[in-house]
């Protein structure tokens, strides 16, 4: 993660395969999630908010590559590390919620079968179920790429496209 | 990963990206085209998105993913602007939009480019390289090249490299040109050259 800027509005940028979380005020981004998935997850009582921008979807594969594992890349990981994170801030896994965004196809890749994307998708909602987090809204699959931002203050979240349009979550 | 090793593949890049950019002049009717030096490097992954681009800004990517008896991933991103100019140049009287007709020349020219690329690798290392059909997608940099990462299984958390930009002045294009070697077949590459 990287500090960005200061004053009014402290901002923290979440690269691919990166994760970070905050308490109170300021705002988390993550830019251009195509076949990746954002995962902004809010403690509306405490708030701390944390945004998680995964790469993959499973680490099993790749456990015994390099030992070294990036938990912020793969889906299983990420979202448990990033529940960890908002712990130690003071938020509690049960009273969180979740809006997720991206997972699409930006290429049309003439493969049948599952995409990236879907597959990243799937596993983000197979890992907050198992951690029964409910998700409170998403804008995920589709063809376009998405940057992420979730305001810390109220849990907000801002997608934004390019010639899309943007949405608030 | 000495540096030893990364001024092999950059050199190989260097052959492979000449060799490629003579096709793209001949496709221009001989126009000249400036190269920079093409740069290896081993990025951590993390890092690999801003390196091409404003993240966030709008681009053309053109990737071609190559198999055989090594794999890599060729991805050509150019501004909307030079895309544009692209498929004007190579198709008057077009509007240059990405239509149909637009996208079928990036993919072209993304073919022409590429298979230049890997006949080089190919003479100098006799590996077998077969590029899959190219892929098309206009959106944001960040998105296309995580995108393609993710597609490359990029699951080491260092990525190695080889990045050259382009240049045309009567057409003004600007492009980068990225290649991502999978990590088994640069050694592969590197232990042909004796630096296994």
């Amino acid at each position: 993660m990287t500090l960005m800027g200061s004053g009014d509005m402290e901002a923290v940028k979440v690269k691919i395969a990166d994760l970070a979380a905050l308490k109170e005020r300021g705002m988390i981004i993550t830019v251009g999630l195509g076949s990746c998935v954002g995962i902004g997850l809010y403690d509306d009582n405490t708030k701390v908010g944390g945004l998680a921008h995964i790469l993959l979807a499973e680490s099993a594969p790749y456990k015994n590559r390099d030992g070294a594992l990036n938990a912020a890349k793969f889906a299983d990981t990420a979202i448990p590390e990033l529940v960890r994170k908002m712990e130690s801030l003071g938020g509690q896994c049960r009273r969180l919620q979740a809006k997720i965004a991206g997972g699409s196809q930006l290429f049309p890749f003439n493969k049948t079968g599952i995409s990236v994307g879907e597959k990243n998708i799937n596993a983000v909602r197979r890992t907050l179920k198992e951690l029964n987090i409910p998700i409170l809204g998403e804008d995920v699959g589709g063809n376009h790429g998405r940057t992420m931002r979730l305001f810390i203050h109220n849990g907000q979240v801002k997608i934004t496209t390019v010639g899309k349009g943007e949405i608030i979550l | 990963m000495d540096s030893n090793r990364l001024d092999v593949l950059k050199e190989l890049a260097n052959i492979g990206v000449g060799n490629a950019l003579t096709s793209l002049s001949t496709l221009l009717s001989g126009e000249k085209i400036d190269m920079d030096v093409p740069v290896a490097t081993l990025v951590p992954l993390q890092d690999v998105p801003e390196m091409l681009a404003e993240e966030e800004s709008a681009m053309a990517g053109i990737y071609i993913k190559a198999s055989g008896d090594v794999d890599l991933t060729v991805l050509f991103v150019l501004s909307l602007e030079s895309a544009n100019n692209l498929i004007t140049s190579l198709v008057p009287g077009s509007r240059g939009d990405f239509d149909e007709m637009g996208i079928s020349v990036l993919m072209e020219v993304g073919n022409i480019l590429t298979a230049s690329y890997l006949n080089a690798i190919s003479v100098m290392t006799d590996l077998i390289l077969l590029p899959s059909p190219p892929e098309v997608a206009v959106d944001m940099a960040g998105a296309i090249v995580s995108t393609v990462l993710a597609q490359s299984s990029a699951i080491e958390d260092n990525i190695v490299l080889l990045k050259t930009s382009l240049y045309t002045k009567q057409t003004e294009i600007n492009g980068s040109i990225l290649i991502v070697p999978e990590i088994d077949s640069m050694e592969k590459i590197l232990g042909i050259l004796g630096l296994g």
